[in-house]
């Protein structure tokens, strides 16, 4: 048996905690698929997710599909070590990438270099399972 | 018509704590001593208080009844606030209210915080990264991406606008270096040795495209003012500071939203209490601009109106914080170098320099009018003071 504190395969970073307005997001992750809160009522789309819409208060939210496309709205590259699961990929690119359809989330853009990274950078969704229970979307340049 | 609360209320008293490095004394030991100062000041008793409206460690339920309670004290108007580092210009805000309203007469504001000792007096401390007490850190949509404390949104909004508007490193180093050169003057400030350019850019960073320089610094200590009317401040035995204009605005719907990184709500804010005070930015004197990091003092200087948007980097460049220059700004060293007490060190400042009680190394010429800033919570909450010369 091997001891579980020298598993190599143990994830290390914080692994979500859905709350009950953003299961479905996560839920969703775990298919592979990008979505985002829509509102039947009035069409206004936002994140983070919240019970009611935030524009008219219709309760009619619905969960749609993005194209999993943005820009780099803004990015910062972490070098101090706040968390031991990111310690040995410092320094790592945090961005707020803004999708296509408005809405704007935290995330990584990966498969470039963290200096190499610019505002307005062409981005897509990539996705990582890091758990049996949790997908990450993280963005890639385009191309 | 000007407006009704213009000149009406005052300043009477101003103090600070021991800052910088103060192990054994408690939050709530710091900000006695400040209030304590602030009252000396103006020749007032504890019993002379009947509000209190105070902001401490964001794990400290009900902050003001500890320390109405230190005072002996009961009170007409007594709260505690929770808007970030833009509690404690509302505090005085809010006295003004009070006393407007007839609920106190004499309000004392403050605040105390043993940030230093929380996180480095003894080696368990060592191990806190993050003031933020454990249940209110966000568990979704940040921590899984290594998204962690409060550099990186501020970080976000540097970088911004740097792309849009060419705004370098080299104008965030200016200002560590002016707020650095004040600190010097000051011997109560917690930094004490001179601070270069090269220094500022040989630094590590932090969250880039912030470096060390660019963060403001880990303290003890406590501010606090004491509020009344300015005709019950003539009978007082200190020079009053009037209170011109106050307001607040909070962009609330999120610092990753609109163009909040690069336009902050102290546009709005600013812009309410310029109209209240009967004043624009050419009549402000001397600023004293929140400086958590160096980013957030240019921007607002644009927001504010000192300098146009996206130019905010010439107006620094150009020597206009120092003392001396178009706008000395952050007199004492600021939350950058004297020591960060969420802007109500600040407070104190602004309201000193009025006094003209500093010798000339460190006194703002002939200053008759003064902004205080004060931004914080998730990066959204802004409030303003305008003081004037009695």
């Amino acid at each position: 048996m091997s001891d579980p504190q020298t598993t190599k395969s143990a994830y290390a970073k914080p692994i979500p905690v859905p709350s009950h307005e953003s299961r479905p997001f996560w839920e969703a992750l775990r298919q592979h698929k990008l979505t985002m809160p829509k509102c039947s009522a009035c069409g206004h789309r936002w994140f983070p997710p919240t019970l009611l819409c935030p524009s008219c208060r219709s309760a009619e939210v619905v969960w749609e599909p993005v194209s999993g496309r943005g820009k780099v709205f803004s990015f910062v590259n972490f070098h101090r070590n706040y968390h031991k699961g990111f310690a040995d990929e410092r320094p790592y690119c945090v961005a707020v990438v803004a999708l296509d359809e408005g809405p704007r989330m935290i995330s990584n853009v990966i498969g470039i270099a963290p200096d190499e990274v610019r505002c307005d950078m062409a981005v897509e969704v990539v996705y990582e399972d890091i758990a049996e229970t949790a997908t990450l979307a993280k963005f890639k340049p385009v191309g | 018509m000007a407006h009704a609360l213009r000149d009406k209320y005052a300043i009477v008293g101003t103090g600070k704590s021991q800052l910088g490095r103060v192990p054994g004394v408690s939050t709530l030991g710091l900000l006695e001593q400040a209030i304590a100062q602030a009252l000396d000041e103006a020749g007032l008793k504890n019993s002379d208080v009947d509000g209190v409206i105070c902001r401490g460690p964001d794990d400290m339920y009900c902050f003001h009844q500890h320390i109405a309670r230190r005072l002996d004290i009961n009170c007409g108007f007594s709260t505690s606030l929770d808007n970030g580092g833009a509690s404690q210009i509302l505090s005085i805000s809010m006295a003004c209210m009070a006393i407007e309203a007839g609920l106190a007469t004499t309000v004392v504001c403050g605040y105390g915080r043993d940030s230093w000792s929380r996180t480095h007096a003894t080696k368990e401390a060592r191990t806190q990264t993050d003031l933020v007490p454990a249940a209110q850190r966000p568990r979704e949509f940040g921590p899984e991406h290594g998204y962690f404390a409060a550099v990186a949104p501020h970080a976000f909004g540097a970088r911004r606008h740097m792309h849009e508007f060419g705004t370098t490193r080299e104008d965030f180093a200016e200002i560590a270096c002016a707020f650095r050169e004040h600190a010097l003057r000051n011997p109560e400030a917690m930094m004490k040795e001179p601070l270069t350019r090269a220094d500022y850019l040989a630094a590590r960073y932090i969250v880039e495209p912030f470096g060390l320089f660019d963060c403001s610094i880990l303290s003890d200590g406590a501010g606090a003012v004491v509020v009344t009317s300015a005709e019950r401040a003539r009978d007082l035995k200190s020079r009053p500071v009037t209170i011109k204009g106050f307001a607040t605005f909070n962009n609330t719907k999120g610092w990753f939203e609109e163009d909040h990184m690069v336009s902050t709500a102290a546009q709005e804010s600013g812009a309410r209490a310029y109209k209240m005070a009967g004043v624009g930015p050419s009549d402000i004197d001397t600023g004293q601009i929140y400086d958590c990091f160096t980013y957030m003092v240019l921007t607002q200087l644009e927001d504010y109106g000192f300098a146009r948007k996206g130019e905010g980097g010439e107006f620094v460049r150009s020597g206009a914080l120092r003392l001396g220059g178009a706008l000395p700004t952050n007199t004492s060293g600021g939350q950058l170098s004297e020591a960060h007490v969420e802007g109500m060190l600040q407070i104190v400042e602004g309201a000193r320099q009025l006094q003209g009680r500093y010798d000339a190394s460190r006194q703002v010429r002939d200053a008759e009018i003064a902004l205080v800033s004060g931004h914080g919570g998730n990066t959204v909450c802004h409030s303003t003071l305008i003081l004037g010369k009695a």
